[in-house]
This record gives structure tokens, C-alpha cells and sequence, in this order.
């Protein structure tokens, strides 16, 4: 349909708004990220041009790399591991068992707890001395598996992450909505054909969430597993020796360094990755349709 | 009709923006028509002194403050800004805006700064670039007061470190002071009398107490590795003596001294890689570590009956050591201090203003109030007071430990530049958990410093 002059004016009015809106809270910042992504910059002297001199110290610091390789793990766990879990319980809650109710309530009722509280509970368990884990692992004659479970190079980074994959309420419910939409004509039909209930979830549900709740759920996902922060800062702050550090942490470091142009670079970068990771999603959601459409323009 | 369709689109438009516009200036409503632009005058979040609103003419005055809580501060500040208040009623008036996480108040502190001038008065310490805040022009010149007689209230040579081209913007106001204080009890058991006075003494008393089932000090390489920090900068400062930091970290005595900080890790508690300044303290409280090093801001907790062991004060049980001598250092005699808190006030145009923040750090720092912040505390000061008679014997003697020292030195977080403090606990860790060696450790750090530079 093409756009008379009449319909312009009231369309330019009612995107303005949001125009505005998007430019101000976000073209703007990032076009000032990546400005001082390019300077040396305390906070308080004025600053200087130092060329790409801020990106090169990045890749040439190991604590860098290593926040990236951590924020990818994250965003990969999330996204497949989290998510999928989180499907696999709004599949068999939508399904409606005994006490769907109360389970939905008690898998969702850790996302109104605030993830400070929640970090602060879980080094609780993890504390090497008079942690739940190891007074557990102790009371079952596994004493000698007990250790410093934030404070061990190996089991730093999986004790941050572990305990968060199985908060999959979030996810769970948002699917839930999206599978009560589907006609109950198509599980009828499945029924009178024979279907199991796992069949009718891997052939019905799942394709029909695919790109709507479950494409929405891992984008979401993975974007929070970039922009960790919180949980790292308070369970290891990092450590033990920068394994369990990530970008954001990183940039917060940078910053309380007064290094606003290192710190810049970190948050240009991260946009940068996080951009790739949304375009890789989107792409794997949409590969059926791309071959498909191939297909057909083949047949 | 479609005109009017037009128009009230339009209409709509407009009003979201005008909206839009009206949530963005309402976040920096000045409590003070004179400074309109200064963020310190923002609306405090939690208001410590919250009372009745300002009265006409009342000057306002914004203080971000940390010394609130638990802080050891907290119940003599209040008290002091009350009344201070109370005497200025209708003319001054401080308000606190209460900020109880320490490094979230840093946060605020820097990020105030940076995106615009400087509140009208807050704290820092020497995680801030003093210097570069001082040179920054954002804060208020003092030398002028300090000249007119307000200076001679401060020891000698308080200033010297801080100023910029002998003016002084930045205050240096509590000071600190670094020596272990240990459990007589444990040191008993473990068949000691005394405090060693060399670090080769300190590891054979360690095998003992460590023999006898204790933990000899806490580390913690978690959090900013505070216990840690301190421990270094004492090895540092008796292996390196007065001079160690002249030359940066290329003095070898960081080096030989990271060695030893390790080697203490094998006499602390379990978890110390991942342990915090709760554990360090918890573990000292609860009588099964022997030694303790922190600023003399905690001495209040010795005599804490909430920390006391079946009705036995942890003061009772606790003396105050110096720091060993290291063999072949240079460091006999001296001691690990810092600036623990600069007091800084904003540049301010308007000239009454001016004078009623001078008036309040004045109050603040007058000798007498200073005294009654000691004894409440524990804390010490660059001001010259005469300590109370109730002043505790803990703090008596780490008072006496100070006064008898032939140098001192900044911890090792005060001497280099903040990216130092930053990478620090990073490096404890690496370097205990062998992720690198002694010099891997000391060059961590300088690469930290370096990237920062």
C-alpha cells in the first residue's frame, strides 16, 4: 500500500515519541560509549585523543579475554541449557498435573527475590568453612570433596553458574502464556492419532513456540548472560584471579580505576557481541525458513 | 475529518514529548535557588537529618556521608551534626544523605564527580585519585582558612602530601595506623609469652599456634583482600624500610615480600581465596585465630559484650605487637599508616555558602569534638587533640606504638594509583593458588597500573 501525504503526517507524530526516546537513551549513549571508547579519559582532567590505544590494551589483558570467553559460556548456557529447561517445565506444566499450580508458583518464586539476595544466600553455601555444600558433602562421608568452592580455579566459574541455570521460572511462565494460545484442537487430533504426550510437545508445541515465546526466551536469555554483573560482583567479585570475571564486571573495574576510555572500549565491545549473538540467534530461529523458501523457489 | 485526525495526533505527540521532557528535569530538582546546577543539592535518597524542609534564607548543606550505620562513626557524627543544626537553626542546615556500602559510596562519590561538580561536602580516601581531584578545580580552596588559624589545629606536616602548588583542596582528617594486635590466650597455648619480634620468630610461633589448632591470621583474597592488603604492606614496609616506594614497584622487596604473603596463606583459615573482611573478623572474633591486623576504627569492637566469650571481653584477651623486623630489611621501626578519610568540600559561588560549609568543617574538626570521636570510635585523627581520660588501653597503646615509630609509610592501596587496589585481590589469588610466581604477581600489578596510566 503506498503512503498518500495524508497518512505521513500522523505517522512522523506517533513515531516521534519513540524516535526521540530511542535516541535519547540510546543512539545518544552510544555514540558517547564509542566516542570516549577512543579517548584517555580519568573522569576529571580533560581528555585525549588515544586512538585505538584503549581497544589493543583490552585484547593484550588476559582478565579481558577471559570476562568475553566467560560472557560467551554464559550467554550459550543460557540460551541452550536455561531456556530448553525452562521449556521442558512450561511443557509439562501446560500439560496440567496434580499441582501445576503450586509448582509454576514455587519454579517462578525465586524472580521476585532480588539476585543480590539470592548471590548472597548461594556464597552462604558455598562458603569453604561453614558452607551448606561442604557440611552436606561432609555429613555423607564425602568430606574429602569438600573445598573452597569460590576460591578453587576449577570450580569458581561453575558454582557462579551452575546455581543460576535452574532459575528457569521467568522463562517458564512466558512460554506457559504462549502455549495456552494454541488451539487444543490440534493435542484432540494428535490424541484420536495416537500421539504420546511427547510426541505431541516435539511435533506440535515446540514448533509452534519455536519462534514466538522460545525465540523471544533465548534472545532474552543469552542477553542477560552477557551483561552479568551483579551475581559475579557478589559471590567472587571476580576471582579467584579474574576466572570468574565478566564484561560488565570488567568495565565496573575499569571505571572505579578512573579509566572511563578502557571502560568505554569494554561497553563498545560488548554491544559489539551482543549485536553477533542476537543476528546468530535470529538466524538459527529462521534457518527452516530460509532453506524452505530455497526449497521452494527450487521446486 | 482527517485534519482533525491530524491535529490530535499531533496533539498527542506533543504531549508524550512534553511528558518525556518533564520526567527528564524532574531527577535534579535544586534544594537551594543559589546553586541550581551543583547535583550535591539533589534530593537525598535516605535523609539522615531529614527534619523540616529548608527555611527561607536556611542555607543547605549536602553532605553524602559513609560514617552512618555501622560505621564506627555514625552515633558521634549524628550527634554532632544535630547539633550543629540545633545552633544554626534557621541560617545552616546539614543534611546527610546516609550511604552505608562502602564502595557503593566510592561509586557515587566518583560518578558525582565525574558527570558534574562535586557534592557540597563528602569523604574519600585514597582509592581516589587525590591528587587529580585536587587539581580538578571542582573543590574549595581551603588554604585561606587554614592560614587564618584553622591549620594549627592539625598535626604538623598534614597538609604536605595532599596540596597542589601549596594549596591545600583536599582535607586529610582520619587517619590510620597498621599494627597486629593478637590473642594472649592462643599465643599461651601455643607456648608463647610474647609477640615474635622478626618474621623468622613469626613463623616458628606460627608452626606452634598452627600445631596447637589454630589459625594463626586471617587472609582473604575475596572482596578488595583488605587482611591481605595490610599483611603485604607490612612485609613490604620491614623488608623495603621508608623508601620502598620511591622507585615504584620495582623495589625487589615486593617481590621477596609477595613470597612471604603466600607463604602465610598456609597459616590462615580454610577459604581464605574466597574469604571476606566478615570472615577475617568472625573467625578473630570467635577465638580460634590469633592474630589481627585492621585500622584502629575496629578497636571499638574489642570491647563489644556482643563479641565477648563467656563474659570475657576480647580486649581482655588481646594485645597490641609492632610489626616484626624482616632479617636483612630495612624496615625496623616503622610503621603502616594511611589517610583513612579526606573530608571535601565543592567549589561554591555563592560566598555565604562558602562560609557555612567552612563553618561546618570547622565544627567538625574542632579538637574537642575530635576527642569525643576518638574515644567514641577508636578512630584517629591528623587533628591535634588531647585524648580522653576513658580512652581505651587498646587504643592507648596503638597510639603509643604510632608515636614511637621512626618512620612511617602508606599502605601499599594508598602508595599506587587505584588500579592497584583494584588488581590486588586478583593477584593474592593468582599468586596463592600458583597461578604465577612472586615477580608474576608484582608484574600483574604493574600491567594493571600501566593500562591505567
Amino acid at each position: 500500500m503506498k503512503l498518500t501525504r495524508s497518512d505521513r503526517s500522523p505517522l512522523i507524530a506517533f513515531l516521534a515519541p519513540a524516535l526521540a526516546i530511542m535516541l535519547v537513551f540510546f543512539v545518544i549513549p552510544v555514540i558517547y560509549v564509542i566516542v570516549v571508547s577512543f579517548l584517555k579519559w580519568n573522569g576529571i582532567s580533560a581528555p585525549a585523543f588515544a586512538n585505538v590505544t584503549n581497544f589493543l590494551k583490552l585484547f593484550k589483558d588476559k582478565s579481558f579475554v577471559r570476562s568475553v570467553t566467560n560472557n560467551i559460556i554464559w550467554a550459550l548456557v543460557a540460551g541452550f541449557i536455561q531456556v530448553p529447561l525452562a521449556m521442558v517445565m512450561a511443557i509439562i506444566l501446560s500439560r496440567r498435573p496434580r499441582g501445576w499450580k503450586f509448582f509454576r508458583t514455587v519454579y517462578f518464586f525465586p524472580q521476585v527475590i532480588s539476585g543480590i539476595a539470592l548471590a548472597t544466600l548461594w556464597r552462604a553455601i558455598y562458603s569453604a568453612d561453614t558452607g551448606l555444600l561442604n557440611g552436606l558433602l561432609r555429613a555423607l562421608g564425602m568430606g574429602d570433596k569438600a573445598r573452597d568452592w569460590l576460591g578453587t580455579v576449577e570450580t569458581a566459574f561453575p558454582a557462579v553458574l551452575i546455581y543460576w541455570v535452574f532459575y528457569v521460572g521467568y522463562y517458564m511462565v512466558i512460554m506457559m502464556a504462549d502455549i495456552s494460545t494454541i488451539d487444543s484442537a490440534y493435542y484432540e487430533a494428535a490424541t484420536l492419532d495416537g500421539a504420546s504426550d511427547f510426541q505431541q510437545a516435539i511435533y506440535i508445541t515446540i514448533p509452534l513456540i519455536k519462534k514466538t515465546s522460545l525465540l523471544t526466551c533465548v534472545t532474552l536469555a543469552s542477553v542477560l548472560g552477557l551483561r552479568q554483573f551483579e551475581q559475579v560482583y557478589m559471590l567472587t567479585n571476580g576471582g579467584p584471579a579474574n576466572t570468574t570475571s565478566t564484561m560488565v564486571l570488567y568495565m565496573y573495574k575499569k571505571m572505579q580505576d578512573t579509566n572511563y576510555g578502557m571502560a568505554s572500549a569494554t561497553a563498545a565491545i560488548l554491544i559489539v557481541v551482543g549485536v553477533i549473538f542476537i543476528v546468530c540467534i535470529r538466524a538459527l530461529f529462521t534457518a527452516d525458513e530460509r532453506t524452505g523458501g530455497k526449497r521452494r523457489r527450487g521446486a | 475529518m482527517k485534519t482533525v485526525n491530524k491535529l490530535l495526533a499531533l496533539l498527542l505527540a506533543l504531549g508524550m514529548l512534553f511528558a518525556l521532557a518533564a520526567c527528564g528535569g524532574g531527577t535534579t530538582q535544586p534544594a537551594t535557588p543559589a546553586t541550581p546546577a551543583d547535583p550535591g543539592t539533589t534530593q537525598p535518597a535516605t535523609p539522615a537529618t531529614p527534619a523540616a524542609p529548608a527555611a527561607a534564607g536556611e542555607i543547605v548543606i549536602n553532605f553524602p556521608s559513609i560514617w552512618v550505620g555501622t560505621d564506627s562513626k555514625a552515633a558521634y557524627m549524628s550527634e554532632l551534626i544535630d547539633k550543629f543544626n540545633a545552633e544554626n537553626a534557621g541560617s545552616i542546615k546539614v543534611v546527610v544523605e546516609e550511604q552505608t556500602d562502602y564502595q557503593a559510596y566510592r561509586d557515587k562519590i566518583r560518578t558525582t564527580i565525574t558527570t558534574g561538580s562535586a557534592p557540597d561536602l563528602c569523604i574519600l580516601d585514597t582509592t581516589f585519585d587525590i591528587k587529580a581531584y585536587a587539581e580538578s578545580g571542582k573543590f574549595m580552596d581551603l588554604t585561606p582558612y587554614l592560614q587564618q588559624g584553622w591549620g594549627n589545629d592539625f598535626a604538623d606536616g598534614t597538609f604536605d602530601a595532599w596540596s597542589v602548588d601549596g594549596k591545600t583542596y583536599i582535607l586529610p582528617f582520619e587517619s590510620a595506623v597498621f599494627t597486629p594486635i593478637y590473642n594472649k590466650t592462643i599465643l599461651a597455648a601455643a607456648g608463647w609469652d610474647h609477640f615474635p619480634a622478626t618474621y623468622d620468630e613469626f613463623f616458628k610461633m606460627a608452626d606452634d599456634v598452627k600445631a596447637a589448632g589454630y589459625n594463626v591470621m586471617g587472609q582473604m583474597a575475596g572482596d578488595n583482600a583488605w587482611s591481605s592488603m595490610l599483611w603485604y604492606s607490612l612485609i613490604v614496609e620491614a623488608i623495603g624500610g621508608k623508601d620502598v616506594y620511591a622507585n615504584g614497584l620495582s623495589d625487589p622487596a615486593f617481590v621477596e615480600a609477595a613470597g612471604v604473603l603466600k607463604k602465610m596463606y598456609g597459616y590462615t583459615f580454610d577459604g581464605a581465596v574466597s574469604a571476606t573482611a566478615g570472615d577475617v573478623n568472625g573467625h578473630f572474633i570467635g577465638r580460634d585465630t590469633a592474630i589481627y591486623l585492621n585500622g584502629p576504627w575496629w578497636i571499638a569492637n574489642f570491647y563489644k559484650e556482643d563479641n565477648a566469650v563467656n563474659g570475657t571481653l576480647l580486649a581482655d584477651e588481646c594485645e597490641v605487637a609492632v610489626n616484626p623486623a624482616y632479617t636483612g630489611g630495612k624496615g625496623a621501626g616503622g610503621l603502616v599508616t594511611t589517610v583513612q578519610g579526606f573530608l571535601a568540600a565543592a567549589k561554591q559561588d555563592d560566598p555565604n555558602k562558602e562560609a557555612a560549609v567552612i563553618k561546618f568543617l570547622q565544627y567538625v574538626t574542632d579538637p574537642q569534638h575530635v576527642s569525643e570521636l576518638a574515644l567514641s570510635s577508636g578512630a584517629m585523627f591528623f587533628v591535634k587533640y588531647t585524648p580522653s581520660p576513658d580512652t581505651s588501653v587498646i587504643s592507648q597503646k596503638v597510639t603509643e606504638v604510632a608515636n614511637n615509630a621512626s618512620f612511617t609509610i602508606l599502605h601499599v592501596n594508598g602508595a599506587f594509583p587505584t588500579a592497584f587496589s583494584t588488581e590486588f585481590p586478583a593477584a593474592v589469588s593468582a599468586l596463592v593458588l600458583g597461578q604465577i610466581d612472586e615477580q608474576g604477581f608484582v608484574d600483574m600489578l604493574q600491567t594493571a597500573i600501566d593500562n591505567a596510566a
